[in-house]
Parts: C-alpha cells; sequence; structure tokens
C-alpha cells in the first residue's frame, strides 16, 4: 500500500502571549477504509494570461463522496496578486501571493458539480496544484 | 506585527520516484506584506453524528485574508465530518485528516458547516482572523 502524508506547522512566537507551536501529520487514506489513497494527480503548474476563472479539478472526472484531498499554491510575490477558490461556484477564500491551501474535496456531483476553479486577481498569475486521488 | 507562519510537506510513494512537497507562507493581513494576521480563535469539539453546526460562532470580517485550520481527532475509519460552505459540499475530513484554507465569510451566509458522521467526532479548529464581529450582549 502506498503511504501518502500530509504535514502541517503552525507556528508564531508573537501571536499571543505564549508560543504557538502545533505540528500534525495525516496518513492519506480512503473513504471508510485505512488502505491509503489510490492516486497522484499533478504537481501542476499554471500560468493564466488573463483574469479569467479558471477550472483545476473538473468534479466529473472523479468519483464522487470519496476522500479525495486538494492542494493549492499562489506562487506570486506580490502581496495583493490574488486567487479567489471557489468550490461548486461558492467562494472558499482567497490565496494571497505565497498563500497554500490543503482540504479535503468529495468531487460531489448531485447537485452542483463540485469544481475547483482559481480567478487571478491580474493577468499572468501562475498557481501550483496537485489532487490526491481516493 | 504578529508573525504566523502555516507550513506543509506532501509525501509520498504513490510514483516511482519519492515525492514531497514543501510550502511555507506567513499568514498576512489581505493584500499586503507588512501587517500579519493577529487574532485567533481556537475551540476543541465533539459533535455527535447526524448533527451540523457551522464552525465559527462570530461573523470575522468579510473578504479579508482569513484561514482555517480544522483538525479531525478520530481514530475510527469510518467517522468524517462532512464540510459544506453555505449548503455547497466542500469535502469530507476523516478521523486524523486535518484541512488548511483561505476563508473570506464573503456574506453572512458563508459560514462553513460541518456535519459528523459515523460516530462521535473531535474536532479542533484555529482561525486565523484580522477582525470578526462580536455579538452584542
Amino acid at each position: 500500500m502506498a503511504t501518502t502524508t500530509a504535514t502541517i506547522t503552525l507556528s508564531s512566537t508573537d501571536l499571543l502571549s505564549d508560543e504557538v507551536a502545533l505540528t500534525t501529520t495525516a496518513t492519506l487514506t480512503g473513504h471508510n477504509t485505512s488502505t491509503g489513497v489510490l492516486a497522484a494527480i499533478g504537481l501542476s503548474r499554471v500560468t493564466i494570461s488573463d483574469t479569467s476563472e479558471t477550472t483545476i479539478f473538473d468534479a466529473s472526472a472523479y468519483t464522487d463522496d470519496k476522500a479525495h484531498k486538494i492542494y493549492i499554491k499562489n506562487t506570486e510575490t506580490t502581496a495583493s496578486y490574488s486567487f479567489l477558490v471557489k468550490v461548486g461556484g461558492t467562494e472558499l477564500g482567497t490565496l494571497y501571493a505565497g498563500d497554500w491551501m490543503f482540504a479535503p474535496w468529495n468531487a460531489d456531483t448531485t447537485g452542483t458539480d463540485c469544481d475547483v476553479t482559481i480567478t487571478p486577481s491580474n493577468s499572468g498569475m501562475t498557481a501550483e496544484y496537485m489532487a490526491f486521488i481516493d | 506585527m504578529a508573525t504566523t507562519t502555516a507550513a506543509v510537506t506532501l509525501t509520498s510513494d504513490l510514483l516511482s520516484d519519492a515525492m514531497s512537497v514543501t510550502a511555507s507562507t506567513t499568514c498576512m493581513k489581505a493584500g499586503t506584506s507588512a501587517d500579519g494576521l493577529d487574532q485567533l480563535e481556537y475551540a476543541v469539539v465533539e459533535i455527535a453524528t447526524g448533527d451540523e453546526y457551522d464552525l465559527i460562532c462570530t461573523t470575522p470580517t468579510a473578504s479579508k485574508a482569513s484561514k482555517l485550520f480544522v483538525k479531525n481527532h478520530s481514530i475510527d475509519e469510518t467517522y468524517y465530518v462532512a464540510i459544506t460552505q453555505n449548503a455547497q459540499a466542500i469535502g469530507r475530513l476523516y478521523g486524523g485528516d486535518w484541512m488548511f484554507i483561505p476563508a473570506d465569510f464573503h456574506d453572512a451566509a458563508a459560514d462553513i458547516a460541518i456535519t459528523s458522521n459515523g460516530g462521535t467526532n473531535k474536532i479542533e479548529y484555529t482561525l486565523f482572523h484580522e477582525g470578526t464581529v462580536l455579538t452584542t450582549t
């Protein structure tokens, strides 16, 4: 069985009066099983020439209601350059320069397709993304 | 300025060669490199199976650079919480899984909700934000 892990470290020495230091690791497994996720898509890198909304994960291409995970990073360095991330047409949040996200994704297609899209604030912006597929 | 760093490492032997992806970001307020996120909300809650709750009780200032970390502490592989935003399915967080996402709470309906499945799920979450509307007594 392939083993895929995701580790996050959140740290700050001055946000609170005491230090914040949190590290946790998840071993990515499938729906209702301890078997690891079965596939990886990417790592991909895309530069969007304009400011149009771009689909990076198409829900109809995957089995829905599974334990997929997605990773997206805004590779830009100009602070105001951002990507608006939507899931199924609903705004999730904004990734500013250097920001990344890691989220579960069930590729739901029972209502609105749960496609993941990114919309750059400026033309010529670059993002990286990948998915782990159950 | 508060400095909060979020780093991720993804590793896998799914491929013919070992894969490792790392990234690190300093959590800044929206559109600036001069001022970091300086407020947070932290909680650990247990949610009985079938129950659905908004994870965030107050409304962080909309369209900002808030970041939300959520971890499911359940150890049973059949337990998970379904994550939705404004009734839109996002994904399922199984036992041991975590997520870290931008959350801009662009309107009053944009709360992130979780529904517990399989059994009682113990959920830890931290919201890093830059302002919130507190409930008046």
